[in-house]
């Protein structure tokens, strides 16, 4: 294995044309994630997290969509290949499970015909194999009586069953990316803790990489190694697992953990809303929403990204030169989410 | 439980229905008036005898003076033993009369039939995968133009263009043409094309709407995710899907456009097949004739629903065929 990353996205940029203008969903984002190891991105829903993941491998519908930027998988460029070797890909190495499970299978087929579909799209192997490393898969995931199940059509698989299998139709061909988008979020709260367990052994067992997308910092907190915290488009702060949580530096995290009970509970979120993605502000996108934004805070692009520590970067203004980062640094959460909360009922 | 009892509880039922409909065209029949029984007394009494005698006689010699319920014992044997009465405007039994004209029905109605189940839904498809381009509204612009069109009047309107104008058609129809022949492929291309621009309409735009939903789909997403290709994604995620909702269409708008316009396409086309041979008989009073072309429609739209009822259970498996 040479040092490079597994996969290394640069400057990736989605856009959609609509009625209301050109749509800018994910707007030049960089990231990187190494063999092993859990990423997750972290936003509001609509924050362009589920976009940036699908244009990876460009499932996003296109057109409308556009996909600009560099994917590098594997050294391989994966922006430049055409569709047919692209499809290679999908499903073998790099694998997706989805938000919603109910919706995600087909209905006229059993839930093993879809396993074995993908599987021998992939590889070269007879009916009676693909049948054998279905059930198997299933059985691993933890769907009891696999073999006779494997019959079964999803409207007679449970939710949590059905994101199990959608696990065992994505571990098929042993990728080595398995992209999970909300895997937990349409389950149920005992069921979610279920999920995540299981990606968790399976990435020992198969030694894969795992991008996960979520709104969940508990999710967050349970599964990842390194985390990006996305907002309109943007990344607004990424750190190691520890880092995020312990000294979240951008504002914008820092408001997302006070959403969190453990830090004392603002039911009431973040105050404002997302920003239009036909039309974001001027300089930093969280810039309406944040408490300590500043005029200069408001002109330019979204401040670039500064490293608070190795691994650790940020992209807000008070971690520039001439700025004074105490200003958000030393932000004590716990007694600003009681002020806050105090302003609230006021 | 399963599959097997639902079949034989939808074949019982399917038979049950037919057999009402036949007991009400026998009431239907048994109390209208009798030309024959007419013309009996109306020579009777010109010739001086006794008109009333001449009633008598006429109803012993066709069995009309038995009892209802004896009649219409007698009449559903003869149903199900396929005697179905002689057709005195056509010299010969009813079934033999209705068998040459289905001959001439089913020369059109097969391709017809073909046609729509093809192309229907393809078009339909083709029309969601590139939904509100130029392409979809061609395609549903086509549809509606068919499906708006009376279809005895764009037959007419065909005819007269190509068939008298422009002489690329035969006027009239030759019933001496090989089936498998250039003249037949001829008379009946216009035919087939109005039946097809009437009954294409409803199968594709159920199938473009039903399929634009499954494209969209999350499970598309998950195919594409897969590696599925393209074409596979729609050959087998879109449309496998698409027939479920689409056969129920497909029947009922096969049988529909059979039961309706087919009558009035071959009265135009002059083709002597199925609906042509009813319309004849009920210019003539032919009793026997008329009863037995309602039966031998009846069996057609019980059949065709009886198919669709199975196809539909059979593609669905969310169809649980228990406590039915």
């Amino acid at each position: 294995m040479s040092d490079e990353p597994l996969l290394e996205v640069e400057n990736l940029r989605t856009t959609f044309d609509t009625d209301q203008g050109e749509l800018i969903a994910v707007d030049g984002i960089d990231f990187s994630i190494e063999q092993g190891e859990t990423v997750c991105i972290v936003g509001e829903s609509g924050s362009g997290k589920t976009v940036a993941t699908e244009s990876i491998t460009r499932i996003v519908p296109i057109p409308p969509g556009e996909v600009d930027g560099s994917v590098r998988f594997k050294g391989q460029g994966l922006q430049s290949i055409d569709d047919e070797a692209l499809r290679d890909i999908r499903g073998d190495q790099i694998a997706h499970i989805f938000q919603n499970p109910q919706e995600a299978m087909n209905h006229v087929y059993t839930i093993g015909w879809q396993i074995v579909e993908g599987l021998k799209i992939h590889q070269d192997v007879t009916d009676e194999e693909a049948r054998a490393k279905a059930v198997e898969l299933l059985d691993r995931v933890g769907i009891a009586n696999a073999s006779a199940r494997f019959n079964d059509y999803p409207h007679e698989f449970s939710g949590g069953q059905k994101q199990r299998a959608m696990i065992a139709m994505a571990l098929a061909t042993d990728p080595d990316l398995l992209i999970a988008d909300e895997p937990t979020t349409a389950l149920d709260v005992t069921v979610q803790a279920q999920i995540l367990d299981l990606l968790n052994e399976l990435q020992d067992e198969f030694g894969m990489s795992i991008l996960l997308v979520t709104h969940d910092l508990g999710v967050v907190a349970q599964i990842a190694d390194r985390v990006i915290v996305m907002y309109s488009g943007k990344v607004m702060e990424r750190g190691d697992v520890y880092q995020i949580f312990e000294e979240p530096a951008h504002p914008y995290t820092q408001a997302l953990m006070k959403c969190l009970p453990e830090f004392g509970g603002n039911a009431g979120g973040i105050q404002g809303t997302l920003p239009d993605p036909t039309d974001p502000p001027d300089g930093c996108r969280f810039a309406p929403r944040c408490e300590h934004a500043a005029s200069d805070c408001t002109v330019g692009d979204q401040p670039a990204e500064i490293e608070i520590e190795p691994g650790h970067l940020a992209s807000c203004i008070y971690y520039q030169q001439g700025y004074d980062s105490s200003v958000v640094q030393n932000d004590d959460l716990g007694t600003n989410a009681n002020e806050r909360t105090e302003a609230a009922d006021d | 439980m399963g599959l097997g009892r639902y079949v034989a509880l939808r074949v019982a039922w399917a038979a049950a229905v037919s057999m009402i409909i036949v007991t009400i065209a026998f009431l239907l029949i048994s109390f209208s008036p009798n030309p024959e029984i007419q013309d009996a007394v109306r020579s009777a009494s010109l010739q001086g005898e006794n008109p009333a005698e001449a009633r008598e006689r006429i109803k012993e010699l066709r069995g009309l003076d038995q009892p209802l319920h004896e009649r219409y014992l007698d009449f559903m044997q003869n149903v199900y033993t396929l005697e179905w009465g002689w057709s005195d405007s056509r010299n010969q039994p009813v079934e033999e009369a209705l068998l040459e004209s289905v001959y001439y029905t089913a020369q059109y109605s097969i391709p017809w039939t073909i046609l729509t189940v093809l192309i229907g839904p393809l078009v339909g498809l083709y029309s969601a995968a590139n939904m509100y381009s130029w392409k979809d509204h061609a395609a549903t612009g086509f549809a509606f133009a068919g499906w708006a069109m009376p279809n005895f009047f764009f037959a007419i309107i065909l005819l007269l263009v190509f068939g008298i104008w422009l002489e690329w058609i035969p006027i009239t129809y030759n019933t001496d043409a090989a089936v498998f022949s250039l003249e037949n492929a001829r008379q009946l291309f216009f035919p087939v094309f109005v039946l097809v621009t009437g009954s294409i309409a409803a199968t594709m735009r159920v199938a473009r709407n039903e399929s634009a939903e499954f494209i969209n789909a999350d499970f598309m997403k998950t195919a594409k995710a897969k590696g599925v290709s393209p074409f596979r994604a729609y050959a087998y995620h879109v449309m496998r899907p698409t027939l479920v909702p689409l056969s129920t269409t497909l029947v009922g708008q096969l049988l529909a456009v059979f039961l309706g316009s087919s009558l009035l396409v071959e009265f135009v086309f002059s083709i002597p097949g199925l609906g042509r041979t009813t319309f004849d008989a009920l210019v003539a009073q032919d009793t026997n004739l008329v009863l037995g072309s309602v039966l031998i429609f009846t069996f057609i739209g019980v059949v065709g629903n009886l198919l669709e009822d199975l196809v539909f259970t059979v593609l669905d498996p969310r169809i649980s065929y228990d406590d039915r």
